[in-house]
């Protein structure tokens, strides 16, 4: 043994009845009760994990769109906004089976829209062409888009048959698209900050006991609004 | 049990609620504040995120907030929910009822421009016999509108005009950039004023009830304040027949409440303070209360592009800068076509141009993108409602809210006039776009739907006349002397004029003259 370990050896000895009496006095804690409170230790050093949208990961089933017409407007996605130099298409942004779930949870007027537009196609490419409208070149479905199309203002787009279609499509297209995972990568990867971003207001105080929570009547969930820890603004006047 | 008498409550937050609020408080009144909602905190409530993190994109929510056409993914969470709170309508006239309920209402979210009325407007019965006048003219209400443009920062130009009257504003100095330029000489056949834009600074960046009047009331302590508190109805004393508080239900819990108060001041915005009178069966001895509904109409316009900044030639000098061009029908000639008028507000921006004003997808639609980015000159419509008896809101006792509290029904449709006149917009926003060497790209001259400008007002008119009106000129019940109505239902027409600025001096002057009844022991 080396000198310096036995004096911490003897050192130790000394010291220990004392610690053990200073246990015996302090009152400790007693053991967390199983299982531990789980907000216990939460804090604002906590990490937080890293999550990834599942829009670009999982893949989808297109559910709304019969199988025809759902082939119809991935066509009509890639004429509308195929890849373009750096930015991916419609087709590489996952849109047709984004807006078939998004049309499919819409309105039944909305519905109808897509619904008749994308039989009107076909039947028009069959009529013309006698092919499907998913087999034209490109040549050949811009004679059945190209008439249709039309310049219109928000909230106010085409009310003309087919018209409508075609231009509610082609801007729902373009928005699903240039709101994808994969645009935002490409915008990045040219060196540009996220474009597709805003400021997303999250439920305040939700009213978890109203209308559409009938089914899972939650309690209601009551947060007292605390005073405002800023200084209250003092302007001059 | 709480025994405590308020002087005053005050029924909403917004802009109206606040002015009293503050007016109140800083004459040493005790006051009581509900509003409906809980307080947006930025900090808490949101954050920056990408489209694609959100469940729908960016679109919005299928099935939410049909009628809410402002709204989107991103803000879908700060209006009221159309489920929660409904309304009905005759499906052949859809009417857009654009409401938050947020502490701070709807002064969290607004476009700041801050017009003064005209006595065009206060005298228009005077002026083309159409309606009636208001029982105030613009001299009665100009020292209020002065003390509301120096608290809201209103920054403008003396431009003269009698039908933009001049104001308290802190001045601007741009420069016109050479397409508006172009656009005001083209415009001079139309005898059109284009005049600097006229719009509320505010401090810190906002111009909310919540940062430029609450606070102050706040730091007198004499001011309470309790969210979420759903106003069910408004109590009278069974003695005298007078207002003396109100009964509400916890947003949250659905505890039913009742405070009291000797004065009950009415802010809850244009059409929720008459839907709660009208639950509360008082103050319409007239009948009239619940009609004369009227906003403006938003929606048509044009979008140009100036060919000198295509292709990358957009500089500041050419492009930039926007203006507002006052109404000029009916100013000093009668237009054949309609009554009153509408305004053009015009913007001139290097920005990208939108895809829908091009009949192109794909690679020609990019290469049109790319030629026209920084191009584009808008002009947009704000027109007169007229103010019509069978335009009306009346409570449809057959459905309820989420507190089982009966709905409202909107009955209004635009007339020929109001088509009339976003015809005639559009048709001389073409023309001197066309006369200033602007390719026109898209026009419209549709209005949207009713209630979409969010400028609703009217339903509780102010007169002389107790029999024609529901307030007097101090936005007082003409049946009840503690009750005032300070939002924009008081208003006697619409002009086509953003209401803020009028709706907030007639708060503060309804509340002063309060404070004096009080201390007279009137009230």
């Amino acid at each position: 043994m080396l000198l310096r370990d036995f004096v911490r050896a003897v050192v130790s000895v000394g010291l220990l009845p004392k610690a053990l009496l200073a246990q015996q006095t302090a009152n400790p804690a007693p053991p967390p009760p199983a299982p531990v409170p789980w907000t216990l230790g939460l804090n604002p050093k906590t990490p937080l994990p890293v999550t990834e949208a599942a829009d670009g990961i999982a893949e989808t089933e297109a559910s709304f769109f019969t199988p025809a017409q759902f082939t119809t407007f991935t066509r009509l996605c890639d004429l509308l906004l195929p890849s373009l130099g750096n930015k991916p298409g419609a087709l590489q942004a996952g849109t047709p089976t984004f807006l078939d779930f998004l049309i499919g949870s819409s309105s039944e007027a909305r519905k109808k829209v897509y619904s008749d537009g994308l039989d009107w196609l076909d039947v028009e490419a069959k009529t013309r062409y006698k092919l499907a409208f998913a087999q034209l070149n490109a040549t050949q479905a811009d004679a059945l888009i190209k008439p249709w199309l039309r310049t219109w203002m928000t909230d106010h787009p085409p009310t003309e048959r087919h018209a409508d279609f075609i231009n509610i499509a082609h801007e729902d297209i373009r928005v699903a698209t240039m709101n994808s995972k994969v645009w935002d990568d490409a915008s990045a990867a040219a060196g540009q900050d996220w474009v597709t971003g805003g400021l997303y207001w999250s439920p305040i105080e939700p009213d978890m006991a109203g209308p559409g929570a009938a089914s899972t009547p939650l309690p209601p969930h009551v947060m007292v609004v605390p005073k405002a820890a800023h200084t209250m603004p003092s302007y001059p006047r | 049990m709480t025994d405590t008498t308020f002087d005053v409550l005050i029924i909403g937050s917004g802009h109206s609620g606040g002015m009293a609020a503050k007016i109140l408080t800083e004459k040493g009144i005790r006051c009581l504040m509900l509003n409906a909602g809980p307080v947006a905190d930025v900090s808490r409530d949101a954050q920056r995120k990408p489209a694609y993190d959100l469940p729908y994109r960016g679109f919005k929510p299928p099935g939410r907030l049909e009628h809410v056409f402002q709204a989107s993914e991103f803000n879908a969470n700060v209006w009221v929910d159309e489920e929660e709170v409904p309304y009905t309508f005759d499906p052949v006239a859809p009417y857009n009822w654009v409401r938050v309920r947020l502490f701070g209402g709807r002064s969290l979210f607004w476009s700041r421009q801050s017009f003064r009325l005209s006595d065009y407007e206060f005298k228009g019965k005077s002026h083309d016999g159409f309606g009636e006048d208001w029982p105030i003219i613009l001299a009665d209400l100009a020292p209020y509108y002065s003390r509301v443009e120096e608290i809201f920062q209103v920054a403008g130009a003396q431009d003269g005009l009698p039908q933009m009257p001049n104001g308290s504003f802190i001045p601007v100095d741009s420069v016109w950039s050479e397409s508006m330029q172009r656009f005001i000489k083209a415009s001079q056949s139309y005898n059109m004023a284009v005049c600097e834009q006229r719009r509320a600074q505010g401090r810190d960046g906002l111009a909310s009830s919540v940062n430029l009047l609450l606070p102050d009331a706040e730091r007198t302590g004499k001011l309470t304040s309790i969210a979420n508190a759903v106003v069910r109805q408004i109590t009278v004393d069974a003695n005298t027949g007078q207002p003396n508080g109100c009964h509400f239900v916890d947003r949250l819990s659905r505890r039913e409440m009742h405070v009291k108060a000797r004065v009950v001041v009415l802010a809850a915005g244009t059409l929720e303070s008459t839907r709660l009178l009208m639950n509360s069966n008082l103050g319409n001895s007239s009948g009239i209360m619940g009609h004369f509904l009227m906003d403006q109409i938003y929606g048509p316009g044009v979008t140009c592009s100036v060919p000198e900044a295509r292709n990358g030639k957009a500089t500041e000098q050419l492009m930039g800068g926007s203006a507002i061009v006052p109404r000029f029908r009916n100013i000093t000639t009668k237009y054949p076509k309609f009554l009153r008028g509408y305004a053009l507000n015009v913007t001139s921006r290097m920005g990208g141009v939108d895809p829908r004003n091009f009949a192109a997808y794909g690679a020609e639609l990019r290469q049109k993108l790319h030629e026209y980015n920084g191009s584009a000159f808008y002009i947009t419509v704000m027109g007169e409602v007229l103010g019509r008896y069978e335009n009306h809101v009346r409570i449809n006792k057959e459905k309820v809210d989420a507190w089982d509290i009966p709905v409202l029904h909107v009955e209004t449709r635009y007339t020929d006039n109001e088509f009339n006149m976003a015809k005639d917009a559009v048709e001389v926003g073409c023309a001197v776009a066309d006369a200033a060497g602007f390719e026109v790209l898209s026009k419209n001259a549709v209005p949207n739907p009713p209630g979409y400008s969010i400028h609703e007002v009217g339903t509780c008119r102010m007169g002389d006349d107790p029999k024609k009106s529901v307030l007097n000129k101090w936005c007082q019940s003409h049946d009840h002397k503690n009750l005032f109505v300070v939002d924009g239902a008081s208003f006697v027409s619409a002009g086509w004029q953003n209401p803020t600025m009028t709706i907030l001096a007639l708060s503060m002057r309804a509340s002063e003259y309060l404070v004096g009844e009080m201390s007279r022991q009137n009230v």
